[in-house]
Formats: structure tokens, C-alpha cells, sequence
């Protein structure tokens, strides 16, 4: 059979595919990537899309619960204090109630109690970041007021609404709790036993009872922390959840776009090779026909 | 006649044979890589034998005529190769450059839209912070800004695509005038008996330019060849070539063959893969663009609706983008932040600034169908697979085109190609003839000369 006497086209589309292999090669080494285009792998190509989606989500659940963790903590600390302002007037009361003071110690007992008092207005006034941290939402309005008309001294003018806080796909955190469940909940009223401890050494009556208040009232509150300590676990151990996520979505992109960087410098060197072949067989070509023979 | 008179004329024809044959070979050469030329043989056949009484005495030889050595069923082959291939290149031309604007996952609308959600992610635990609060507001510009531009750019492609086909267009209206006027030299000559040779060349050669741009069909007919694309439109009819026009419909240019618009049913050459982008691809991808923007921007705006914004007192969330137009056309291409003022932003469910109630029905958002029941970063990444697997495909199928294409052009090269070694050969043949008819007269030459002066010499000896 007789032959293409013209190979050059063929030659030229060798030489053009093997320019098109290097070049992907190429590509591949710099970018470190095999998804350079969604032509490159479309089902990798969208994938890539979601798995950058749940990094994003994922990278925003991080900075959410650093940034929940640090009110969580003020909180717990903040109830800790407490706690400790309410062993202190515990102590007092006792001493108030043991029948040997004179009606000037019991004065000043009184006046320390007031001191303790206006401290636990002041703890549950704590703001973070500018907000306060026990008003429920309405968190740019001081949620304590002094009030002697009212019967535990204060006013909570607060909400009870909570603030949930994703912390991962569909898992919600609350990360407050109104100060009318912690300093003033019903039957548990810290304001209303520390006022009633004031009265009850002012005017040396039922100082027993109101001791017995401040107490449960103390109980209450200190196991209140609980409810910041769990939240702080459920951060801390979502953290390491996420921490593991990421490293495996990372893993999961590296897998679906990321370059063997081996088989494309293995590639390049094969379409290297191919190209010289090409090109030598070009310069080859048409150096030589029978018409250089003839004499 | 015979006697050496006669070998005399024998030995003329085949100097004259032989000079023609040498003639054909030196047009090869000549002609070795000019595109479309087809190689040249001459056929020769011996001289009618005279009968003398029971001998029968050659003539002589005789050139019968100089042919074109090609083949037909090869010619359409290639034709309509050419016309796949044409249609599958400009195709995947386009094609690699839409896809371009979905080539990354850590930019672009996908991006975008996952950054959006995120930004409402951390105004979450500060709800009232208005850095946080115009981080939405930013990150809903910048989405906004990518529809935009990635609809611009579809627009802009859209149109330079559709400037392409108006001069494709006028590509196929010179080309089939050249064909028809090709085609009355033709039949000119084949009317008085002569070979067409290099003319077919010229013909078969346009006619392969004309397969590049649409799909045409050659009839052959008693009165040249017929050209007409797959559905019936004639483009060429003997010596007579009938134009194709323009006309916008819609802010695109739509082809007619006289009254009828025959745009859409084009199946080969650049022409059809040019309007399948313009009129199917660019519009689909667009179509899914105007889905996605429309189907956030309204499901935003509802939620945000839903709460009450930082405002003292509160009020009910207004829109964050401008409502988007009816049906969504051209959605993404008009996708605007509205809101201006980040205490706008509905985060809370009570009306207290503290409350991030309203942030859960905003955020849900990204979990709602939006766009064909699907979420808004599911029909994104649906979208980019969707322009990267017809890429790959047109691809694919370029690439297989391209390798049917090279192996009939060889074939043909096989039949029609000029080889030099082949030339150089008869070349060597031909001169060995000449020579030897030439010899063939000096030695009649020499003869006659005995014969003239028969005896002569020996007398003066």
C-alpha cells in the first residue's frame, strides 16, 4: 500500500500533544494541584466546592466558640464570686445570730452585709465585650438596680430569653443564663435573702431563718456552675472534633485536587522525552529524498 | 507505414510521450506542498497496431490524458469529519473559557456564598457588634459582585461568540460564491472534453473550508455539484451560489436562508457549535446563575423579614438585596446589596439588641432549597461539575475527532499526496525512455543515410 508521503501533520499533532502534556505537567508541579479546572475532574471539581464549604462553616464554628468560651468563662467566675460573697455573709449572719454582740457590732455587721449586698449587685451586673452577660438578650441594659422598695432590694429588669450558638452543623449551644434563674430564680432568691439577712441583723429578729435562706440560696447558686462547666466541656470537646474534621477535610481535598507530585514530575519527563522524539523526527524529515541520489 | 520511416514516428511519439510524462512529474514536484493539490499521472496506452497481412505493427504510444488521482468516498469522509470537528473545536474553545470563572473552590460565587453564611456565623455570638454586622454586609457585596461579574462575563462571551457567527457567516457566503464560479469553469471544461484536474483541487479545497464553518452535503448533478447543508438548505447549486443573511432576534443574530431561520438546525462545522454555545450552554449556565441569586436574595430577605433589626425601638427586618426581578431573569446580573446600614441587620427574634434569635433563620438559609431543591452551595457545586463535565466531554470528543480526522487526511495523502521519492523514480524512467527513443532516431537517422547513399562509400573505398 502506498504510503502518506507527508507525514508532517501527523508530526506537528505529536509535537503539539506532547507540548500539551508538559504543559500540564507543568501546571500540576506549580500548583500542586490536579484540579486546575473544572474540566480537570468535574465530580472532583464540585466536591471541592462542598468540602471548601464545610471548611469555611467548620473554620466559623472555631471562632464562635473561642469567641462563647471567653463569656462562658467570665460567667463561671463570676458565680464563683458570688458564691464566695455569700460564704461571707453567711459567716457574718452566724456571728450576728450568736447572741453576744453588742447593738454596734451588730451595726456594723449590718453595714458589711450591705457591703456584700451591693457586691452581688454589682457581680450580676457583669459585662463582657461590653454586654451584660446575665440580662437574658437584652444584654445593653443593666439587668440589677437597687430598689428599697422592693422586697429583695433590687430590681431585675433583664429578660429570660437565651442565645444559642452553633457550634457545629445543627448542634446548638446556649451560652446564657438569665439572671432571673441564677441571682433572683423564685424560692432561691439570692437578693432576697441577703435583704432579708440585712433586716433580720438591723432589727435582731429571725436572724436564724434568714441564715438558713442565705444557705440554700448559696447551694442554689454555686450549682448553677455546673450549667457553665458543662457548656465549657461541650466547647472544648466540639473543638477537638473539629480540629479532627478539618484535618480530614484537608486530607479529603489533597486526595480529591491536590497533585501526585511524583507521577506529574514522572509525566513531564515521559512528555519531555516525546517532545525531543518529535521534534527530532521533524528535523528529520525532508532532508532526505530519492533526489539527492541522483547524479 | 512501416520501413524506417515508420520507426522513425514511433520513436517521435515516444519522445513526446516521455516529454509530457517528465511535464506531469515536474508539476508534482512543483506542486508538492501546495494545500489541496492533488498528484498528477499521465496514462499512457501503445498506438492502434496496423495489420499488414498477418503482422500487426505497434504504433507508437499514445498519452491519453493527464488524471488527478483521488478518491471521492474519501473526500466526503473527510468533508464531513472536518464538519464534527470544526462544530466540537469552537465549542470547546468557549467552553474552556466559561469554565475559567468556576475553576476555584477557595474564590468565586461558591466561595462567596459559604463566606456569607459564615460572616452571619460569627455576628452570632455578638449580635449587637456592628463590625461584625457590616462583615454581612461586606461579604453579601462581595457575592453580590461575583454574580455580577461571572453574569457579565457569560454576556460579554455570549456576544463575542455572537459577532463570530455573523462572520462565520459571511466566511460561507464568499466561500460558496467561489465554489459556484469554481464549478462553471468545470463544467466549461468538461464540456469540451478536458480534464478539470487542478480545478477539482480548488473546489475539493473550499468546499473542505466551507465543511469547517457548516455542514454541507456535495451532490454531484448533470449540471455541476449541488451543496446544501443537512437540512435541506441549498447553498450552491451549479454555477449559482445563494447567500445566507443576518437578522437579530432577541439581542442575538439568528441565520436565514431567505425567509427561513435556520439557526437552530445546523448540525456541523464552527457555525453549530458557535450557536449551541450561544444559544444552549451560555444560557443554561446563566439560567442556573439567575436561580441561585434570586432564591438567595429572596429566601434572605424573607428571613431577615422574620426579625427586628437594632433600631431603637425595633423594627421589622427590611430586604439586605434588592428584590430580585420576576422569575429571577436576569437575577444574577442585578444582584445588589440594598441595605446600607448594618444595625438593619434583623438579628434579633424579641427586639432586645442582645438577641441573636433571627441569626438562626438567616443562617438556615444555606440549607434551604434555593435553586432547583437544592441548597445554595449544593447548585453551585452542582453547576461547577455540570460546566466541567460538558467541558470534559466536548474535550473527549475533540480529541476523538481530531484522530479521525488526521487518519483520513493520511489516507488521502496516501492516495492524492505527492512523494518526491516517487517522482524522482519515474523522473529516472522517463529520461531513460526519452533516451532511448532518441537513441532509436539517431540509429533510423544513421540508416537512412546508408540508404540514401546506397553503395556510395564502398565505391570510393
Amino acid at each position: 500500500m502506498r504510503v502518506n508521503p507527508n507525514p508532517m501533520p501527523d508530526l506537528m499533532a505529536a509535537l503539539n500533544q506532547t507540548e500539551l502534556e508538559e504543559q500540564q505537567a507543568e501546571l500540576q508541579i506549580s500548583t500542586g494541584k490536579s484540579v486546575n479546572e473544572p474540566s480537570d475532574n468535574p465530580t472532583a471539581a464540585a466536591l471541592l466546592v462542598e468540602n471548601n464549604d464545610q471548611a469555611t462553616f467548620n473554620s466559623g464554628y472555631l471562632q464562635s466558640i473561642s469567641a462563647v468560651q471567653g463569656q462562658l468563662s467570665t460567667a463561671s467566675s463570676t458565680l464563683s464570686s458570688a458564691t464566695t460573697a455569700l460564704q461571707q455573709a453567711l459567716s457574718l449572719g452566724v456571728e450576728a445570730g450568736g447572741g453576744t454582740l453588742s447593738a454596734s457590732d451588730q451595726a456594723a455587721i449590718a453595714n458589711q452585709l450591705q457591703g456584700i449586698q451591693s457586691q452581688l449587685v454589682s457581680l450580676a451586673n457583669t459585662t463582657y465585650e461590653g454586654n451584660y452577660i446575665f440580662a437574658g438578650t437584652k444584654t445593653s441594659t443593666t439587668p440589677y438596680v437597687l430598689d428599697s422598695n422592693s422586697p429583695d432590694g433590687v430590681d431585675y429588669v433583664g429578660n429570660t430569653h437565651v442565645n444559642e450558638v452553633s457550634i457545629g452543623n445543627g448542634y446548638k449551644l446556649a451560652v446564657n443564663v438569665p439572671g432571673s434563674q441564677l441571682f433572683s430564680a423564685p424560692g432561691n432568691d439570692v437578693f432576697l435573702a441577703i435583704n432579708n439577712l440585712i433586716q433580720a441583723v438591723q432589727t435582731n429578729t429571725g436572724i436564724g431563718t434568714a441564715v438558713n435562706a442565705v444557705s440554700a440560696a448559696s447551694s442554689y447558686l454555686s450549682a448553677q456552675t455546673v450549667l457553665y462547666g458543662n457548656a465549657t466541656d461541650q466547647t472544648q470537646s466540639e473543638t477537638t472534633y473539629l480540629n479532627a474534621a478539618q484535618l480530614q477535610i484537608s486530607q479529603q481535598q489533597n486526595t480529591l485536587g491536590g497533585a501526585n507530585m511524583a507521577a506529574a514530575a514522572t509525566n513531564l519527563s515521559q512528555a519531555q522525552t516525546d517532545n525531543q522524539a518529535a521534534l527530532a523526527a521533524i528535523s528529520k524529515l525532508s532532508q532526505d529524498n530519492l533526489f539527492n541520489y541522483l547524479t | 507505414m512501416s520501413g524506417l520511416f515508420g520507426s522513425l514516428s514511433v520513436a517521435l511519439s515516444g519522445l513526446s510521450v516521455s516529454q509530457q510524462e517528465m511535464e506531469t512529474t515536474s508539476n508534482n514536484v512543483a506542486n508538492a506542498n501546495t494545500p489541496g493539490y492533488t498528484r498528477e499521472v499521465s496514462d499512457v496506452t501503445a498506438g492502434d497496431p496496423v495489420e499488414m497481412g498477418s503482422l500487426s505493427i505497434g504504433t507508437g504510444v499514445v498519452l491519453q490524458k493527464i488524471e488527478s488521482l483521488r478518491d471521492p468516498m474519501l473526500q466526503i469522509q473527510i468533508n464531513q469529519a472536518t464538519q464534527q470537528n470544526s462544530s466540537l473545536n469552537a465549542s470547546l474553545t468557549q467552553l474552556q473559557q466559561i469554565q475559567t470563572q468556576f475553576a476555584s473552590d477557595t474564590s468565586g460565587i461558591g466561595a462567596d456564598i459559604s463566606n456569607f453564611f459564615n460572616s452571619l456565623q460569627q455576628l452570632s455570638p455578638d449580635p449587637s457588634d456592628l463590625t461584625l454586622r457590616q462583615g454581612v454586609l461586606t461579604a453579601a457585596d462581595t457575592l453580590a459582585t461575583d454574580f455580577n461579574n461571572a453574569a457579565q462575563s457569560l454576556q460579554t462571551q455570549r456576544s463575542n461568540v455572537d459577532q463570530n457567527v455573523v462572520q462565520s457567516v459571511s466566511q460561507v457566503n464568499s466561500l460558496t460564491s467561489q465554489i459556484a464560479s469554481v464549478d462553471q469553469q468545470i463544467s466549461a471544461l468538461q464540456g469540451v472534453n478536458q480534464d478539470p484536474g487542478t480545478l477539482v483541487d480548488t473546489q475539493n479545497n473550499l468546499i473542505q473550508q466551507l465543511s469547517a464553518l457548516v455542514d454541507v452535503q456535495v451532490i454531484p448533478t448533470d449540471q455541476g455539484i449541488t451543496l446544501a447543508t443537512s437540512n435541506g438548505t441549498t447553498l450552491v447549486s451549479g454555477s449559482q451560489s445563494f447567500a445566507l443573511t443576518t437578522q437579530g432576534i432577541d439581542g442575538v443574530q439568528h441565520i436565514f436562508s431567505g425567509t427561513e431561520d435556520i439557526s437552530s438546525s445546523l448540525t456541523g462545522g464552527s457555525l453549530a457549535g458557535l450557536i449551541q454555545i450561544r444559544d444552549q450552554e451560555i444560557p443554561s449556565i446563566g439560567t442556573s446563575l439567575d436561580q441561585l441569586a434570586a432564591g438567595l436574595a429572596t429566601n434572605l430577605n424573607a428571613a431577615n423579614a422574620k426579625g427586628l433589626d437594632l433600631e431603637n425601638p425595633p423594627v421589622q427586618g427590611g430586604n439586605i438585596f434588592a428584590t430580585p426581578p420576576a422569575g429571577g431573569v436576569g437575577a444574577a446580573a442585578t444582584l445588589t446589596v440594598s441595605m446600607t446600614d448594618p444595625s438593619l441587620i434583623a438579628a434579633s427574634s424579641d427586639g432586645t439588641t442582645g438577641s441573636n434569635g433571627n441569626l438562626a433563620n438567616l443562617s438556615a438559609v444555606a440549607n434551604q432549597d434555593v435553586a432547583n431543591g437544592q441548597t445554595p452551595i449544593d447548585a453551585y457545586s452542582t453547576l461547577v461539575g455540570q460546566v466541567g463535565s460538558t467541558t470534559s466531554n466536548t474535550s473527549a470528543d475533540a480529541d476523538a475527532s481530531n484522530a479521525i480526522l488526521q487518519q483520513l487526511q493520511d489516507q488521502n495523502g496516501s492516495v492524492s499526496g505527492v512523494s518526491l521519492d516517487e517522482e524522482a523514480s519515474n523522473l529516472i524512467q522517463y529520461q531513460s525512455a526519452y533516451q532511448a527513443a532518441a537513441r532509436v532516431v539517431s540509429t533510423v537517422n544513421l540508416l537512412l543515410l546508408d540508404a540514401v547513399n546506397l553503395g556510395m562509400d564502398a565505391a570510393e573505398e
